[in-house]
């Protein structure tokens, strides 16, 4: 694979990684906002 | 660079990231996100599950000496969300039909009933905006509020309800002490091994300042300052507070349990006759100038058996 090509996806592919990560952080903390004590409690893993 | 290593080097970075975001989806995400809107959530009960007269409602309707008719001056009421089942069965028992006007899951200007949660609620009846609210006792901010405005606060007594804390149902620790509960929220006591449970950090959970819940929590701690969040405390087991009805009667998709707390579990039979030993009154709140006459003969009626039986009905304990 040519060096050029191999940069391009990697490029692509930590973009995209990037985007996903920061719009479930954002989009969990705007509903963390917004979020029943009860529900945050209930669902706590055991 | 040859071609398999350079697939497995992206593939690897992939999976970094999928293994990311899984992991912030099942320790955050997945625990702030259910089955209710979030305009459910904020409000945090379902309106229209109470609203009077509508066709399958859970309001409770009492047989009523006390009924006002479209021609009477009516009282508009508010209060906190958890207990807007109480004053909208106040509404379904005593006012007339077509007063209650809920229009694209709100409720309107016009309508006698209204719902500000406690934080607007107490605001609104300081500025005559509300005529009377039903919350539990307002915080030294809402007090100071009101004397801002020149309005002096009339609260009368017409309930009790249980304030509770709350763990996950898996958490073995079924029953606390007042003094280890204190101990959770000031930072004594910070993994549950020390409470005979599990060997996991102690999440201690508050709420919003103003809020009917964190102003009784702050009584409840006598002056002693309370801890607000533990660096990586999601990684631990939360503990939370809230009030009996609340989390009993509003039903919901995923449960907690109630802690016993001294040895006595916060049942309504237990918070009735008065074992139970976190109990609360919960206020009809007006100004103390309001003279409209149809205010005094509605504090006048929630205090009679009938509201009485009316408070009862909707799942709390009576005053008297």
């Amino acid at each position: 694979m040519k060096e050029r090509t191999f940069y391009i996806l990697m490029s692509v592919i930590v973009a995209l990684g990037v985007a996903a990560t920061a719009a479930l952080a954002i989009y969990t903390a705007y509903e963390y906002q917004n979020c029943s004590i009860i529900t945050y409690i209930a669902t706590e893993l055991w | 660079m040859k071609k398999s290593a350079a697939i497995a080097i992206m593939i690897l970075t992939a999976f970094i990231f999928l293994s990311l975001n899984f992991s912030i989806y099942m320790l955050f995400t997945r625990r702030v996100v259910d089955e209710m809107t979030v305009e459910e959530r904020k409000n945090a009960i379902s309106l229209e599950d109470y609203l009077p007269f509508a066709d399958g409602t859970r309001a409770v309707t009492v047989k009523s000496s006390l009924r006002f008719s479209e021609s009477d001056r009516l009282p508009v009421l508010d209060g906190a969300s958890a207990l807007y089942p109480v004053y909208a069965s106040v509404a379904a028992s005593v006012y007339p039909e077509g007063s209650v006007i809920f229009e694209d899951g709100a409720f309107s200007d016009g309508s006698a009933v209204q719902f500000r949660n406690t934080l607007r609620a107490y605001r609104a009846v300081a500025d005559g905006d509300a005529d009377i609210i039903f919350c539990a006792a307002p915080s030294a901010e809402q007090l100071g509020y009101a004397a801002s405005v020149g309005a002096e606060l009339e609260l009368v007594p017409i309930g009790r309800e249980g304030f509770v804390f709350i763990v996950n149902e898996d958490n073995p620790v079924n029953g606390l002490t007042t003094e280890q509960l204190r101990g959770i929220y000031t930072g004594k006591y910070k993994n549950w091994r020390e409470l005979g449970g599990a060997d996991r950090m102690i999440d201690p959970k508050t709420r919003l300042a103003g809020s009917g819940s964190q102003t009784v929590m702050e009584h409840f701690m006598n002056g002693e300052q309370m801890m607000t969040g533990r660096m990586f405390g999601f990684l631990g087991a939360s503990v939370g507070y809230s009030f009996r009805f609340y989390v009993e009667a509003v039903p919901r998709e995923h449960s907690v349990k109630m802690l016993a707390v001294d040895g006595v579990y916060p049942s309504a039979e237990n918070i009735k006759n008065g074992t139970y030993p976190l109990v609360t009154e919960f206020y009809a709140v007006c100004r103390d100038d309001n003279d409209d006459e149809n205010v005094r003969r509605l504090l006048d009626w929630l205090l009679s058996d009938e509201g009485q039986e009316l408070i009862e009905a909707v799942g709390y304990a009576r005053i008297k």
